[in-house]
Formats: structure tokens, C-alpha cells, sequence
């Protein structure tokens, strides 16, 4: 339910999207929020909530236990975090979480200190791939698109969006989205590294992007 | 590990009858806002405003409880897990708690702009030193607050008032004047302030 200035959500009825073998309720896609990043991650006892990972972003993380029981280890240390629980971390501790309970959900707030917060990256592209995954190519197209107008000078979006494409086999819409992009040594690292775009490395048209 | 729990952080009951729990005070946090809150004795968790002065974008989530939400004069109930966003700044939201044990998670900013420690949370912070006349604490803080903020009329004017109080009338009279300096109105509002019959009388207090 909502009102044209508000929105209500419930944190278990958004479908989820994968994530590093995580699952990701994209909580700041969903609503349009704008001033940090805020989302979610749901696992059933055992299961991976939080990726491992370390925030090369430079955000500070605030971790919040909504429902259940997780198990955090942040550097090299573990600790029980039932519901209620707020765990603070730094950019470069190393972190991870693995749900006690049945439907545990963590709440995740993050942004940079002294930097207006400038989302749409990791989570729009989870959103994207799990589309893509499950067949609906249109919709990851649509969700790409809608996030490239917004960041035309991004390149890492047309970028996996091309990588998305040559997984689904799509080679005409792959070599569109990477024509988008000015071939330096970064992209040309990806090219000849990237597994996703082995589909197109037969392709003579691969061959012309690294010359 | 750096781990609380919303039971464990402590809170400060604000005069409109709820409980503020300072999260991104006691985390050091400065990248963004962030607090709970729980219902003090009037069952008040979220206490009736807009965000219209500083243009931020809120979501409240509820983490325990249930809460009545009334946003733009429509009531929402929810429970654990459930989260009302308020993109509108200028859209007055209030919360009450349904049960005891509520508690919710606010977060919020201005878009398009990097975090600044607001105001008001100094002003929360200083409630219970102001209440109990401990004005070297509360004007401790709000020095605290003035050299993150150096030219915020808001924390000056609240400045002198703490300083009018502890009878240090220079200091007072200084930070008054800086204060409507920075913000003309907080003239006609000194007049009529209570916390600052002290300096009332001295000629250098603005008329």
C-alpha cells in the first residue's frame, strides 16, 4: 500500500535476488532510496546471508538482525546475533554471516563518509542477473536500461549487461552493449579473462574488439 | 566486534514521550543517519514531524512489536520486518506503539548530498543534562557539535540558552549574537525565551 510520497514494504514479500550465493532482497532498488544504501539478506538455518566480503567501497556498514538468529564473524571473530543484535563495521574488515534460524533477515545500511551516497550498482545488476537467469531476458534488459539512463558514463553497466546477453547466447545484444564501450586495458583485461563472454570468443567480431 | 543490542544501547525519553537510542552516536557512525526508537510512558515511538527543514528521505522499520504508522493522515499497522518510506520530506509522519516491546530502526538522509550529523541530535542528547540542570555537560556537547558544524545557527542560539542558565552571561550574549547573526529570526524568539531571563537585562542582550 501507498500514497504518492510514501511506500509501505514488507521485507519477506520482495522477491529476492542471488548475490554471491546469497540471497539479496533489494531493498534500495525496490524503493528508489537515495540518501544510502539499505538492504536486506533472508537464509534459513545454515544458509549464507552476508557475502564475504570487505567493502573496497569505503562504506561503513551497520548490520541489524530483524528476525532470527545469525552467526557474524567480522575479522577474526564470531559472534551470536540474535534478533535486536546492530553490528557496526569498518570498510576493511573482512565480514560474513550464516543464518541460525529458519527465515533470519539482516538489515544493512552503508554509505561513505563526506560522500553523497551513489547507488545502483551491485544490487540493480543481482536484480538483472537473477531476470536473466530465470529466462526473463526483457525484464533484465528493462532493468539495465532504466539504470544506464541514469549513469550514461558507466561502463561497467553496459558491460555485464553484454555479459548477460552472451550467457543467454544473445551474441548480436552482446556485441552492441561492448561497441558502447572505449576498449582501454581495463576492458581489455575483462575481454580475455571473463568466462561469461565465452560464447562469443568464436565469433570474429571478438577478435576485431581486441585488435 | 563492534555489537549491540537495541535492549543494551541506552535510551533517552524526549518530551514528547519517546525513547531516542542513539545508534550513530554510539557507533561513531558518519557516513549516515541512523537511530532506534521505543515508546516511552506515552506509547509515542516516532514522534509527530516532517522532514521538510532538512529534505530528507526516511524509511522506518519496524524490528520488534507492532506500531501504528500515520503518514500523510493514512494509518498503516505493521509489524516485524515491515517498513513505511517516506520519499516526501514535507509529508508528516508519526508513529504509536501498538505493544510494549516495540522498537524501529529509522534511517534517512538528504539524496544527493554526503551525510551531516544533524542538529537535533545534540539537542536530544542534551535533553536529560538540560533537565537536570547540568549545564557544563550539556555545554560540553553542544561545543562538541559546533567544531563538526562550525556555522549552524540552530546550535548556537542553543548554546547561549545552556549558557544563560549556568550564569556565564559573556559567553551567552556572544553565542546569541552569532547566532542571530547567522539566523535573523532567532532575535524575536530570544525575546520571549525563558532561558535567557539571566541576560535579559543586560544592554548588550538584542532589543
Amino acid at each position: 500500500m501507498s500514497g504518492a510520497g510514501y511506500e509501505i514494504l514488507t521485507l519477506d514479500e520482495v522477491e529476492t535476488a542471488e548475490h554471491r550465493g546469497s540471497n539479496l532482497i533489494p531493498v534500495r532498488y525496490t524503493l528508489g532510496f537515495r540518501p544510502a544504501g539499505v538492504n536486506a539478506w533472508i537464509a534459513d538455518a545454515g544458509g549464507q546471508l552476508i557475502p564475504p566480503h570487505e567493502e573496497d567501497s569505503g562504506n561503513e556498514e551497520l548490520y541489524v538482525v530483524v528476525r532470527g538468529r545469525a552467526s557474524f564473524v567480522v575479522g577474526d571473530e564470531t559472534q551470536d546475533a540474535p534478533a535486536g543484535t546492530l553490528i557496526f563495521v569498518p570498510p576493511l574488515l573482512h565480514r560474513t554471516a550464516t543464518a541460525e534460524e529458519d527465515g533470519t533477515i539482516v538489515f544493512v545500511v552503508g554509505a561513505t563518509i563526506g560522500e553523497a551516497f551513489d547507488g545502483g550498482g551491485w544490487d540493480t545488476f543481482a536484480v538483472a542477473y537473477t531476470a536473466q537467469r530465470a529466462g526473463d531476458m526483457e525484464a533484465c534488459r528493462q532493468i539495465m536500461a532504466t539504470e544506464m539512463e541514469r549513469r550514461p558514463d558507466s561502463w561497467a553497466l553496459p558491460y555485464n549487461l553484454a555479459c548477460l546477453e552472451a550467457l543467454a547466447g544473445n551474441s548480436d545484444e552482446a556485441f552492441a552493449m561492448l561497441a558502447r564501450i572505449p576498449v582501454g586495458p581495463e576492458l581489455r583485461e575483462y575481454l580475455e579473462h571473463d568466462t561469461d563472454l565465452d560464447n562469443l570468443r568464436d565469433d570474429p567480431r571478438f577478435e576485431e574488439l581486441l585488435k | 566486534m563492534n555489537l549491540t543490542h537495541i535492549d543494551e544501547l541506552e535510551g533517552i525519553e524526549l518530551p514528547d514521550g519517546f525513547t531516542w537510542k542513539p545508534v550513530r552516536r554510539h557507533f561513531g557512525i558518519k557516513a549516515f543517519g541512523v537511530n532506534v526508537y521505543t515508546p516511552g510512558a506515552s506509547g509515542q515511538i516516532v514522534e509527530e514531524h516532517t522532514e521538510g527543514q532538512l529534505g530528507h528521505e526516511e524509511i522506518y522499520l519496524v524490528l520488534r512489536g507492532r506500531v501504528k504508522f500515520t503518514v500523510d493522515g493514512n494509518e498503516h499497522e505493521l509489524g516485524q520486518g515491515q517498513l513505511v518510506f517516506v520519499r516526501d520530506p514535507s509529508l508528516k509522519r508519526a508513529g504509536v506503539a501498538l505493544t510494549d516491546d516495540a522498537a524501529v530502526l529509522a534511517v534517512g538522509g538528504k539524496p544527493g548530498e554526503a551525510f551531516e550529523v544533524s542538529a537535533w541530535e545534540t539537542w536530544f542528547a542534551a535533553y536529560p543534562l538540560q533537565q537536570a540542570k547540568r549545564w557544563d555537560e550539556a555545554i560540553a556537547l553542544y561545543t562538541e557539535a559546533l567544531a563538526e558544524r562550525p556555522d549552524h545557527p540552530a546550535l548556537f542560539y542553543n548554546l547561549a540558552c545552556m549558557e544563560a542558565q549556568a550564569g556565564r552571561a559573556d559567553d551567552a550574549l556572544a553565542h546569541l549574537q552569532r547566532a542571530i547573526e547567522l539566523r535573523p529570526e532567532f532575535a524575536e524568539s530570544a525575546a520571549t525565551d525563558e532561558d535567557f531571563a539571566s541576560v535579559k537585562d543586560d544592554p548588550r542582550f538584542p532589543h
